[in-house]
């Protein structure tokens, strides 16, 4: 038998060539799992790290099943995952940005200023200082980890407005958001590009050291959900990833700020 | 004059009609070829992707593709085409063969997405495959099911009836009819149908994402997983991490599936020149 | 597309007058093979049962939770307020297919009646095989077109950003037109030459004799092919959770986003677990239901034509 894991079948440690080790959930946490499995299997002969993304409660739902050894969350447990007896490894620091079109001349708001927008209460730039414009807003699907996050952090017990568009992917939020003079939108800090403009909440532009701080109020912990403390490759792996080399390198090229950047600034 | 100008304006519709059908798909081929040209090359196609936004290949996603509807041809080539052969040679009408017909039609049209869902109930969660390719080559075996009985049927009922009695004249049993004379007659066509389905399959999406997985992952065993090429042009354009990527994806895609339909068109214009 | 053409040809030969002249051997063998092709026949109708069940067992406890009434009728669908109402797919559905429909049924009919009435063959041999090869392309591939050239332009007609009802139709009629025109095409071509030799003889102009004539002898099958035209606009998903927008909303303007009944299930399936997930198969099972549903109709138009003569 090559290799006995399926995306759902667990890990085999058996006899073969190849080894398993299932990895699954947050779309945010994809690229960080993916190149690092990638790298740790090339160091690890005959380690594979199958790597999928399927959103942070799939992630949740599937290592507390035994699914996957590993499951990736973009936020935090909800009160009923709590009793699930997960082990919580945070990995990455995120930073979600609220973006703009450049020609926007919008560069801050209050925290109640997003509130509202995002709730549709505000429809048009106007009442917020900027011009004559409807407020064009994208949401992302309720699968997605930084929504939940946005809302925990910005909306409290405000409901999103549900006439906002709603899209499935970091990259198409920015895009839209790039070509629609009036729209909207939230993405994790390490996806903005100059094709938008990241605007400053409550007086304070999101940043590397804003995040570190505290300054910057919307950012989330990425973890990495083991069932117990984690043992064997999932543990070799995931040392794998808190280690200069995937938290330098990808996690930083991923657009994140690496979890050890805390200790380092002394705070 | 009024009748004669009525026609003309129709008749100018008409035309407007049938060269839009032709200029639409002109101008998706031309788009996805001008945009994804660039992205065509030896290592784009053989090598994996790799990095935060997968640059490099999409040779594992080409791989799986091929992979799972290969084998979901394998399945479903043997039942459809006897099924074909009862319903063309031996059927005779009544309640059973309309409950087949009417069934198959239903697969027919059955949304892939349901079928995506089904595959995920029954073969992925129940039957513990797992996601993997032999859970999307059974799911895309049931949606192809009707196409291959269909072109299939079609097949053989072009055979010529006389051909039939010569060869039972000469006191062969029905099978030894269906088996030496029918089916190889009817296999040029046959073939076509078989080609024109794994068009089909390559370029399905809604069942292969819910049965196969969406891991990167090259797929050796049958209970491997893997990602089609379908799904990873999905997840890239709506991440819109790797346009570029997304480009030269759709455009291998396009190409895989046209040159199946086009080698089916290919082939049922030789056999009508050979048959005369 | 559907074969509604129903086994008009002669039934095989007889078989008993064939096997008598066999000996028990050959007649065993032949009896057991005919059953083995009819077991592979009825594998289409097991298909059928089991997607039924499978998919319907999954989807039933919708019934308990929410309630059938709250599942059918709620206006509201929120995952995080654990409310499943399917009203705002349903017309979001309904809005997207009546727009398909609009712009492409006309499309397919014109580009079917070019092919058969007015089309040279060197011009057919042109348009058809493009007719064959559009059906042949990918959704994902017609959903990235969409999203990359047609949902700008379609941003700065109505003002939004593009994702809506308007977009998703347009890029639904293009998928449908193949169904549709080949269909049609079908049913024009089963029309007796003769008929049209007749009107042509009477001194009516090509038009006359397709509107007049031909496309009332059509009818039915014309009829037909729109109504698996609508069954395909219906159950397309991938190209269209690309384009909609995806808001549970009701319809709000061709340039506000909406919702169908598939691209729910693609952006959901992935997270759903529970009620939720129920609630996806709720959705799979009705969508399975409308496209049994429209077979049938046409099954029995068909048959109705038929027996008309």
């Amino acid at each position: 038998m090559l290799l006995a894991a399926s995306a759902l079948g667990g890990c085999s440690d058996e006899g073969g060539a190849r080894e398993g080790l299932v990895v699954s959930g947050s779309t945010t946490l994809l690229p960080i799992a993916e190149v690092s499995g990638e790298m740790f299997g090339e160091e690890n002969p005959g380690v594979s790290i199958l790597v999928s993304g399927m959103g942070s409660s799939a992630g949740i739902e599937s290592v507390s099943s035994g699914s996957s050894a590993i499951g990736t969350s973009s936020r935090e447990l909800k009160d009923a995952e709590f009793d699930l007896g997960l082990y919580d490894t945070p990995v990455a620091y995120d930073a979600i940005a609220v973006i703009v079109h450049p020609d926007n001349p919008v560069r801050d708001l209050t925290a109640d200023e997003v509130r509202e927008i995002f709730a549709g209460t505000i429809t048009n730039w106007s009442e917020v200082g900027g011009p004559d414009l409807e407020i064009g807003l994208v949401n992302r699907d309720e699968a997605s980890g930084t929504r939940e996050a946005f809302h925990k952090i910005v909306m409290g017990d405000e409901p999103f407005y549900r006439g906002a568009v709603v899209l499935p992917g970091t990259g198409q939020v920015r895009a839209v958001v790039a070509e629609v003079k009036g729209a909207v939108g939230y993405i994790s800090l390490g996806f903005v590009t100059d094709e938008v403009v990241a605007v400053g909440i409550d007086g304070v532009a999101p940043s590397e050291a804003s995040v570190v701080s505290g300054a910057y109020k919307v950012q989330r912990l990425l973890h990495f959900f083991t069932m117990g403390e984690p043992e064997g490759l999932a543990a070799e792996y995931i040392a794998f990833v808190l280690s200069p080399a995937v938290q330098e390198t990808v996690v930083r090229d991923a657009g994140f700020i690496p979890i050890t950047a805390k200790e380092v600034s002394g705070d | 004059m009024g009748k004669r100008w009525a026609n003309r304006i129709a008749i100018g519709t008409l035309w407007f009609c049938g060269l839009t059908t032709v200029a639409i798909l002109g101008a998706v081929i031309v788009y996805v070829f001008v945009r994804g040209i660039g992205q065509i090359t030896p290592e784009f196609i053989f090598t994996k992707p790799h990095g935060v936004n997968a640059e490099g290949g999409i040779g594992p996603t080409i791989i799986a593709t091929l992979y799972v509807t290969g084998l979901s041809m394998l399945i479903v080539t043997p039942i459809a085409v006897l099924a074909a052969v009862y319903l063309a040679e031996y059927a005779v009408q009544g309640r059973l063969v309309n409950a087949i017909r009417f069934a198959a039609d239903t697969l027919a049209s059955v949304p892939s997405i349901v079928m995506g869902l089904f595959g995920f109930a029954f073969f992925v969660e129940s039957m513990g495959l797992g996601f993997s390719v032999l859970s999307g080559a059974l799911a895309l075996a049931f949606l192809m099911l009707p196409i291959v009985m269909r072109a299939t049927e079609e097949a053989i009922r072009s055979v010529p009836r006389y051909i039939r009695w010569g060869s039972y004249g000469l006191g062969a049993s029905q099978w030894q009819t269906v088996s030496r004379i029918v089916l190889p007659a009817a296999s040029p066509r046959i073939l076509t149908g078989l080609i024109l389905a794994m068009g089909r399959a390559v370029g399905e999406t809604a069942v292969v994402i819910f049965t196969m997985g969406q891991a990167i992952y090259l797929p050796l065993l049958p209970t491997d997983p893997g990602r089609s090429m379908t799904v990873h042009l999905y997840m890239l354009a709506m991440e819109g991490i790797n346009m570029e990527a997304a480009y030269g994806t759709a455009l291998l895609l396009m190409a895989m599936v046209l040159s199946f339909n086009l080698s089916a068109r290919w082939l049922s214009n030789k056999n009508r020149r050979l048959q005369g | 597309m559907t074969e509604q053409r129903e086994h008009v040809e002669a039934a095989p030969p007889h078989m008993g007058s064939v096997l008598k002249m066999m000996s028990r051997a050959t007649y065993f063998r032949e009896a057991a093979l005919r059953n083995l092709f009819l077991l592979c026949a009825v594998a289409a109708v097991a298909g059928v049962a089991l997607i039924f069940v499978f998919v319907g067992v999954r989807g039933w406890p919708v019934v308990q939770d929410p309630g059938l009434a709250a599942f059918l009728f709620g206006s509201e669908w929120s995952a995080t307020n654990d409310a499943f109402g399917i009203l705002p797919l349903v017309t979001g559905t309904l809005v997207v297919t009546i727009g398909a429909l609009l712009l492409g049924a006309p499309l397919a009919i014109g580009t079917a009646v070019f092919l058969s009435e007015i089309a040279s063959p060197r011009m057919r041999s042109i348009v058809r095989p493009a007719v064959e090869m559009l059906a042949g392309v990918p959704s994902v591939v017609f959903g990235f077109f969409g999203l990359v050239i047609l949902r700008p332009v379609v941003a700065a007609l109505t003002g939004g950003m593009g994702f809506g009802p308007l977009t998703a139709s347009v890029i639904l009629a293009v998928m449908i037109v193949p169904t549709i025109s080949t269909l049609t095409e079908d049913a024009l071509r089963s029309v007796a030459p003769g008929i049209r030799h007749a009107s042509y003889a009477m001194g009516a102009t090509t038009w006359q004799t397709i509107y007049k004539v031909l496309l009332p002898a059509a009818k039915i099958g014309i009829i037909d092919a729109t109504i698996l035209g609508m069954g395909r606009a219906i159950g397309e998903t991938m190209a269209v959770v690309m384009v909609a927008g995806n808001a549970p909303q009701f319809f709000a303007g061709l340039g506000e986003p909406i919702v169908t009944l598939t691209s729910q299930i693609v952006i959901d399936m992935s997270y759903a677990s529970g009620t939720h997930r129920t609630a996806l198969f709720g959705l799979a099972i009705i969508l399975f239901l409308i496209s049994m549903g429209l077979v049938a109709l046409v099954r029995t138009l068909s048959r109705h034509a038929e027996r008309q003569g």
